[in-house]
């Protein structure tokens, strides 16, 4: 193994699990009020709103329409409650054909 | 509840995920074979890293001759939003001892924790989370194997269309979510506006936690979580 490349992958792996593991030796310290309380639980809905949008739309970079195809196929079937995996194989399904008919 | 049921829940709730992940680490590997990345590395990568968007991003700029340096700092920036991910997660994880948390918050990525935190309260454990990393793990790692090894067999349309799974796997859950409650759906989409914007004027990994943070501010005072859970119920 390249030495180069193996103390790019050491370094991203040591940076990146160090602010998944921070909350897990720290949360037990920390008391949250009420308000900091709800304002975590609405990370949840605004942190896939942001990775939704406007990242969806560049699925395919040279065709928008592959995006907004599939997350409007994806929007309906959650719409009607289905369960997420038939969402998700139902925008691949979509997508896919669009690719085959035009 | 027993540990095995908890630890069986988080499998069956990981499953939609391997729908995105195989493809996603498909793509990833595909990327890192034409940088020039041996198949253990690419491995490797997907072993100690588990952090797709990073992987790619590395890869990425590997490719246009980045410093190691470099790459690991932007590694560093685009990963500072699973600070707060993991902050919800185990904020969710009640009474566990810290060994079993530490294990379960390696695993903390997009989809992890958009699942988990949407999940009803009483169902939440660090078995939960546990079950449910190692479908994602493991589907991430087989994905990117998957791609080293054989992705000249694999038709381009298949691989492209695979890219919308991840999206609409996050609409997926935010739809039925905003359905029940007006407020929350407009929070979703004023977030979506803010970070439309902001991404043409900051990097986007800083536009996505700013707007993240800045909307769930605002969220505070006006939208009412109270009903949340009985959504979850139904799904």
């Amino acid at each position: 193994m390249n030495s180069s490349i193996f103390l790019l992958i050491t370094g991203m792996a040591v940076v990146t699990y160090i602010p998944r593991a921070i909350p897990a030796v720290l949360i037990e310290k920390m008391k949250f009020s009420p308000r900091m309380e709800k304002f975590l639980r609405l990370i949840p809905y605004t942190a896939m709103a942001a990775l939704i949008f406007p990242g969806v739309l560049t699925v395919d970079a040279e065709r928008l329409s592959i995006g907004i195809v599939g997350a409007i196929v994806a929007g309906i079937f959650a719409w009607r409650k289905m369960p997420v995996m038939v969402s998700v194989a139902a925008a691949i399904l979509a997508d896919l054909l669009l690719y085959i008919i035009t | 509840m027993s540990q095995k049921q908890q630890y069986l829940m988080g499998v069956r709730a990981g499953i939609p995920v391997i729908l995105g992940f195989v493809p996603v680490g498909i793509a990833y590997a595909i990327m890192a074979q034409q940088a020039g990345f041996t198949t253990s590395e690419i491995i490797l990568m997907s072993i100690t890293v588990f952090a797709g968007a990073s992987q790619m991003m590395a890869v990425g700029m590997y490719v246009q001759g980045a410093s190691i340096v470099a790459m690991i700092l932007a590694t560093f920036i685009l990963n500072l939003r699973h600070l707060i991910m993991s902050t919800c997660v185990v904020s969710r994880m009640k009474n566990e001892k810290i060994g079993r948390k530490l294990l379960a918050t390696f695993g903390v990525t997009d989809e992890s924790f958009a699942i988990f935190t949407t999940e009803k309260e009483e169902n939440c454990s660090a078995l939960y989370f546990l079950g449910l990393i190692t479908v994602t793990y493991s589907s991430w790692i087989a994905g990117s194997a998957i791609g080293a090894v054989a992705s000249r067999f694999l038709p381009a349309i298949l691989s492209a269309s695979l890219g919308i799974a991840l999206y609409a796997m996050f609409i997926g859950i935010l739809i039925p979510n905003a359905k029940h409650n007006l407020r929350l759906g407009i929070l979703i989409a004023l977030t979506a506006v803010v970070n439309s914007i902001l991404t043409h004027f900051i990097a986007s990994s800083w536009a996505l936690i700013v707007s993240t943070l800045v909307c769930a501010a605002i969220g505070v005072f006006f939208v009412d979580l109270s009903k949340q859970e009985d959504t979850a119920d139904e799904q």
